[in-house]
């Protein structure tokens, strides 16, 4: 197990590091001229000797790979560079707005359980009846529906039509708990939706398969009630891979925050990189994708030593 | 003299009675036939776009903007008075474009890529599939999102920016299958006829190993579509005056309140052709495999 652990760090680092550089290529791949987009309010560019003072200021005069490499070593100090366009403090902007990011979430993660699990165990039980396929339905049309559409429709429908919701806006939820809960309410639910149709469908399989083991049957045969039977000797194996599949979910919501954050108005980590994506203000892009590789690759991670701690197997390929 | 050998064998090898067996089997998939339905009526509007749509979709009329429906737009009109039916109808050509052009190329990079790792093995395949990690380790969303930004704007664009991260995906689904396939007795066979390498490749371990691929082209042109919507919502890729439904929603989303068709209309277009493809990926994994395909399972 030990040796299994080593060797998937390894390779997470290697991919880390992959991921990297091809974050660092695409940036610099950005059009237009960053210092001059920052710039273009306060001075006379046609100035060169100021646009190139300022170019040097933030080191982007010096070749690619020493840009890279100085980057990088800043990077893991924990100096993330300056925002070019407000001139703040790129970790400053970024640990502001993870809380905020990290609300959603929990939220979307929230609605994708309540809703994703009793669905899947509930069609898994009654396979093939009527509920059954309408649930089966419903979860593929929220994996299919993209995240701005859901979001309009939610919008139009609770806070232009019955008023019931604000459409949009953030407000910490330690100033106003009931206010915070009713913003994010409908950007979390837009956000679960993909997760709770994937993790309906899965559970339902799971359980499928686990009901159809030897195992179960004879609890059956023991006169056991189905109570019992479902929750104490089918849901525990049935739910172990649903629980490794949670951690691989955290990847598209990571994606779905970009858009939610923007269609919400929530100053959240995504709407941060989405607009800097725009005023191609390169330290924050940079960051931003690196955090969000980072959070992906240490999800998988754990998923990758959990399904090793549960299934043998697992540890001895590759 | 080889040649009529493989001509000989031919018939059985087609093996038309399976091909028609999956086609049954998908025709007896309800929701598969629902998702080819809709399917067949997004590529009608893509291609006869030009006689169905009632106007033309960059004729403005500025003393008519964001009307709702009426006889004479069945769907109303845009904030610079353009026929909203006409451009939603139009906006199918850039979404099946995209959704199968995107596809294409990402399936002859992956499959190849993917195809040489598995059939190799060692570092040829240790490089590649470390690469598709690299690129897979990004939420598709923003990685796209970047690269499309960068490339700058137009459609080819959008289409590689999609593809470079497509062929990661249809890389490691073939890689996995070329895997069990290259332990095959025919595959020994092959190689002990003194086949090359190479022939072994397509002619023998490709052909055996693509089924899967055909559920990741279709749920693979669903997931451009969306990729594309998205990223034309937030202004990259096709760029105006081109009907697109994506940069429709955008557009609209602002004239929510007062008209909502704007932006409801080209959504529902966006996700009824996602669900389609979804639909059809589903119903053809179950066509594909023959222990599902024997129980004629309905849903």
């Amino acid at each position: 197990m030990k040796q299994y652990i080593i060797r998937r760090i390894i390779y997470s680092l290697l991919i880390l590091a992959g991921a990297i550089v091809i974050t660092f290529i695409m940036v610099r791949l950005l059009p237009g001229d960053p210092i001059r987009a920052a710039m273009q309010q306060n001075v006379d560019l046609n100035d060169a000797s100021i646009v190139e003072e300022v170019r040097a200021r933030y080191g982007l005069d010096r070749p690619v790979h020493v840009q890279f490499f100085m980057w990088l070593i800043d990077f893991f100090k924990g100096d993330w560079g300056t925002s070019l366009s407000s001139g703040e403090k790129v970790t400053a902007m970024f640990w502001r707005r993870v809380p905020v990011t990290l609300e959603l979430f929990v939220g979307a993660t929230i609605w994708a359980w309540v809703l994703g699990i009793p669905l899947g165990i509930y069609s898994a039980l009654n396979r093939n009846s009527w509920l059954d396929a309408l649930f089966t339905s419903v979860s593929v049309f929220g994996i299919s529906i993209p995240v701005f559409w859901e979001a309009i429709i939610l919008i139009y429908f609770f806070a232009v039509f019955l008023q019931v919701l604000p459409p949009s806006g953030y407000v910490a939820f330690f100033e106003n708990p009931i206010e915070n809960l009713k913003l994010v309410l409908m950007p979390t639910f837009v956000m679960g939706t993909q997760s709770a149709g994937g993790l309906a469908r899965y559970v339902r399989s799971s359980f499928l398969e686990v009901l159809g083991k030897d195992y179960i049957r004879t609890a059956r045969a023991k006169g056991l009630r189905e109570k019992a039977v479902i929750f104490r000797h089918a849901a525990k194996p049935a739910m172990i891979p649903v629980v490794t599949i949670i951690g691989l979910s955290w990847g598209g919501l990571i994606g779905g925050s970009f858009i939610v954050e923007l269609m919400f108005a929530i100053p959240g980590v995504g709407r941060m990189g989405l607009d800097a994506v725009f005023a191609r203000d390169f330290p924050i892009v940079q960051a931003t994708m690196v955090v969000v590789s980072l959070n992906v690759l240490i999800m998988n991670f754990i998923v990758d030593i959990t399904y090793g701690y549960l299934d043998p197997r697992v540890r001895l390929i590759k | 003299m080889a040649a009529v050998t493989t001509e000989e064998f031919e018939p059985r090898r087609k093996s038309n009675v399976g091909f028609l067996a999956i086609v049954r089997t998908l025709f007896k998939h309800r929701l598969s036939l629902v998702g080819i339905v809709i399917i067949v009526f997004m590529f009608s509007l893509a291609i006869f776009a030009p006689v169905l749509a009632p106007y033309d979709p960059l004729e403005q009329d500025l003393d008519n903007v964001l009307k709702g429906p009426s006889i004479k737009h069945w769907l109303g009109t845009d904030d610079l008075g353009r026929d909203l039916l006409s451009r939603v109808i139009y906006g199918a050509q850039v979404s099946m474009t995209v959704g199968v052009a995107c596809t294409v190329f990402s399936l002859i990079v992956g499959t190849f890529l993917g195809l040489l790792a598995g059939f190799k093995g060692g570092k040829t395949d240790q490089i590649i599939m470390r690469l598709v990690d690299m690129v897979m380790i990004f939420p598709g969303f923003i990685f796209i999102l970047i690269l499309a930004a960068a490339l700058g704007p137009g459609m080819i664009n959008i289409i590689i920016a999609i593809s470079l991260f497509g062929w990661a995906g249809a890389a490691r689904i073939i890689r996995g299958n070329v895997l069990s396939t290259r332990e095959e007795p025919y595959v020994d066979a092959a190689r002990a006829a003194g086949a090359s390498q190479w022939r072994i490749m397509f002619k023998h371990v490709l052909p055996n190993s693509a089924a899967p691929m055909i559920v990741a082209a279709a749920l693979g042109i669903g997931g451009a579509v969306g990729m594309e919507a998205g990223a034309a919502f937030l202004g990259i890729g096709v760029q105006p005056p081109t009907p697109s439904w994506g940069r429709e929603l955008r557009i609209g989303y602002t004239y929510l309140a007062t008209v909502p068709l704007f932006s409801i209309a080209p959504g529902m277009l966006i996700t009824l052709a996602i669900l389609a493809f979804t639909f059809l990926a589903d119903g053809l994994r179950d066509a594909l495999d023959p222990r599902i395909r024997g129980e004629g399972k309905k849903m």
